[in-house]
């Protein structure tokens, strides 16, 4: 019997060696080479340096002193916190209408799903358009109702704002469809068996519905989270990170040092401060949270 | 009158190039590079529109198929840089543009082109490589005078006013002096619902006039002395003036303008003077949908209390070190760069700001130059004479221009939208700057 099982889990264990060495492939050995990439001070320019060791802290040392990249660990902070947060109440808020049964709200769904599935460069020069006051007829319209509006997205007081919106706008469908799902696999009996006992929309919600869907609900604000760190295409076509860096964020810095600059270690060494804090606190959040319920 | 002049200039040109341009070699064999193909790249240009217009020709010539395809600047620039870091074939041709040409030469990315250009077999003596205008050629050639490329566009920074006539209602004439420029400013400001100035968010290449004009400079003396200048009382008074102009009398949003925006802006006559290179003004003048095209005048770059110092660059043909087909890019750039080339793209489309000394001095050529009775040739030519001269441009071309202009862009940002003062913001800039030289192994002065 248990020769039968070592068999067994040695069987399952080659099933999923291929597939561990793709993933070996794919994802550990780019993540390796990029930790040793951070140890050098690799720059185009010099092909020597990308195998000179011999000051491997040298890059760590930089960021420390780094003011800029500290400004944009602040900047990536609002962003992520601004656009999850909201992706993730206008998803449920939109989900929670779309649940209810009706034919046109069905048919209503597919709309939403547009900005989703537009490529990213598209949704951005959509927004350039609407925040370019030559252009764009919201600036038009705004104007002439005698409320002309600066341009946003060189004002440093509106610029991250500008973004989040155009992020919120693109995503939240994303959320939105997440959680319907969710909502779609919710027992009726259970909703039935609350309002027996006398709860109202907001206590359903609370009790009911809110813990049901409590893992879709970790697993979009995961989604979102990580995808708000790699936030790149808005920033590139809507600011370039300005005006100033006031919507700079590490990624897109990351970016500009490696591609503007030819610093591709220092931009390792920052891409791998990025994930650390990415997977720290995609672990803290999980830990928090929790899964919610599992059908065993 | 004026068509049978063109006309009749453009038989004699065409009989001309069959009598006395005789054809290289490799040339001469029929369809030489039949079956094969070449790939070249560089930032998108007028130049190119208008070279891809001939290209067929060529093609049929030679058999080769050349696939040339232009990207956006800032793409451009980092595939390019991509590329060619890796020494890789995928390219054949690529453009070496200005600010990188010390980085992309030095670095030995680009294949000297003095052997195939003195190989009679690939290069007729004709071909004369030596009409180029040195200045435009400068940055192109290395330390022991090996050539890497031949330029298309020298850019010279002019003043274009598209509405020249609102300057001139208000009794003044087109700016020579900065103080000139914000008098002109502020008398034309609402006038007609137009912009008086306009610039595209380039700031490290828009604002070095100003910078040098008031006494500045970015680097202590390059490209031997690299040490950021970036903190004098100079470039922060020239960062207050020029952020001033931008926000005081620019349309609104004008911060994210792109080259083409700003541009767009002149043609339509919404924004009245840039100091640009003449390739962006020159349209004002001649493009079928500019609507200031006989209200447009010209003028030097204004000058500061130190004087006028125009930018000017120069962007070229080169052959990346890996390319496999060198002999067949060769023939391309020879053809593209040729006498008879460059004089049909500049009389027959227009453009302008060409290289070859020959075509310069060309009477047609300073004819499709003089714009609305002026001569916009002659100050074209100082522009390129200025700069050739007193080497101020040499800034420009150090390998690490593109980490310090980036300090600069974002220090004009913060002043222009009030985020710090000029001062705070270019002493931030110096300090960055010097942070960023430093990972670069850069020698500074304590």
């Amino acid at each position: 019997m248990a020769r039968s099982a070592a068999l067994d889990r040695r069987f399952h264990w080659w099933c999923l060696a291929p597939t561990l060495a793709v993933l070996a492939v794919v994802t550990l050995l780019p993540t390796l080479y990029l930790l040793a990439t951070s140890l050098t001070p690799l720059n185009l320019t010099q092909p020597r340096t990308a195998w000179d060791f011999s000051q491997p802290g040298r890059n760590y040392t930089f960021l420390a002193a780094d003011g800029r990249l500290h400004g944009s660990f602040w900047v990536q902070l609002k962003l992520s916190a601004w656009t999850v947060g909201l992706q993730m109440l206008l998803g449920f808020l939109f989900a929670l209408l779309l649940n209810l049964r009706s034919r046109f709200l069905e048919a209503l769904r597919t709309v939403f799903l547009i900005p989703m599935v537009l490529p990213p460069i598209v949704v951005a020069i959509i927004w350039k358009v609407l925040y370019t006051p030559d252009i764009s007829p919201v600036h038009w319209a705004l104007a002439a109702l005698g409320w002309p509006m600066p341009a946003l997205i060189t004002h440093p007081a509106y610029a991250l704002l500008a973004i989040i919106v155009a992020d919120v706008w693109e995503w939240f469908p994303f959320t939105m469809l997440m959680i319907l799902a969710g909502l779609q696999m919710l027992p009726q009996e259970m909703v039935d068996a609350a309002r027996i006992d006398g709860a109202g929309a907001w206590r359903l919600t609370r009790h009911i519905v809110l813990p049901f869907l409590r893992g879709v609900l970790l697993v979009a604000a995961l989604f979102r989270l990580i995808d708000s760190i790699k936030a790149f295409p808005l920033i590139f076509i809507l600011t370039d990170g300005g005006p100033g860096t006031v919507t700079e964020v590490t990624n897109y810095y990351s970016y500009i040092q490696a591609f503007n600059f030819s610093y591709l270690g220092y931009s390792s060494a920052i891409t791998v401060v990025l994930v650390s804090a990415t997977v720290v606190l995609s672990a803290i959040i999980v830990r928090a949270v929790g899964w919610g319920p599992r059908s065993e | 009158m004026a068509d049978l002049t063109r006309r009749t200039f453009l038989k004699g040109a065409a009989l001309a190039g069959g009598l006395v341009v005789r054809p290289p070699a490799v040339l001469g064999q029929a369809k030489p590079f039949a079956g094969v193909t070449i790939r070249g790249s560089s930032f998108q240009h007028v130049f190119h529109t208008y070279l891809k217009e001939y290209l067929p020709e060529f093609e049929a010539k030679t058999g080769m198929t050349v696939d040339f395809a232009p990207q956006a600047f800032p793409v451009y620039n980092q595939r390019a840089d991509l590329e060619l870091s890796t020494q890789g074939s995928a390219w054949d041709f690529l453009n070496i543009t200005f600010i990188y040409s010390g980085r992309w030469i030095g670095a030995g990315w680009f294949a000297p082109l003095d052997e195939l250009v003195n190989d009679r077999n690939q290069t007729p003596r004709e071909w004369d490589a030596a009409d180029f205008v040195s200045g435009a050629q400068s940055s192109l050639v290395d330390a022991r005078g090996a050539t890497y490329g031949f330029a298309w566009e020298a850019g010279a920074m002019l003043m274009g006013a598209g509405r020249a006539d609102l300057i001139e209602k208000a009794g003044l004439k087109l700016p020579e002096t900065f103080d000139q420029l914000l008098k002109v400013c502020e008398a034309t400001n609402g006038k007609d619902g137009v912009a008086p100035f306009v610039a595209d968010k380039l700031h490290h290449w828009n604002w070095i006039p100003y910078l040098m004009g008031y006494g500045g400079r970015v680097f202590k003396d390059p490209p031997g002395n690299l040490t950021p200048t970036l903190d004098t009382p100079e470039a922060a008074r020239a960062a207050e003036y020029y952020a001033n102009l931008l926000v005081t009398y620019g349309p609104s949003g004008l911060l994210s303008y792109t080259d083409d925006q700003a541009m767009r802006a002149q043609l339509s006559g919404r924004a009245n003077m840039r100091t640009q290179a003449l390739g962006w003004l020159s349209p004002l003048a001649k493009h079928e949908e500019s609507k200031v095209k006989s209200t447009v005048r010209y003028a030097l770059m204004p000058g500061g209390p130190a004087g006028q110092f125009p930018g000017s660059n120069s962007h070229g043909f080169g052959i990346p070190v890996g390319a496999k087909n060198k002999r067949a890019a060769w023939a391309f750039i020879s053809w593209a760069m040729s006498k008879e080339t460059l004089r049909r793209i500049t009389i027959e489309k227009g453009y302008t700001t060409v290289c070859r000394r020959s075509i310069i001095d060309d009477p047609a050529y300073r004819k499709s130059m003089t714009f609305n009775g002026q001569d916009v040739a002659e100050l074209y030519l100082k522009v390129l004479s200025l700069g050739g001269k007193s080497g101020y441009m040499k800034y420009r071309t150090v390998p690490v221009f593109p980490q310090v202009g980036d300090k600069i862009n974002k220090a004009i940002e913060r002043i222009a939208t009030k985020q710090q003062g000029a001062r705070d913001a270019m002493k931030q800039a110096q300090v960055e700057a010097i942070e960023d030289l430093k990972k670069a192994g850069v020698k500074l002065d304590a």
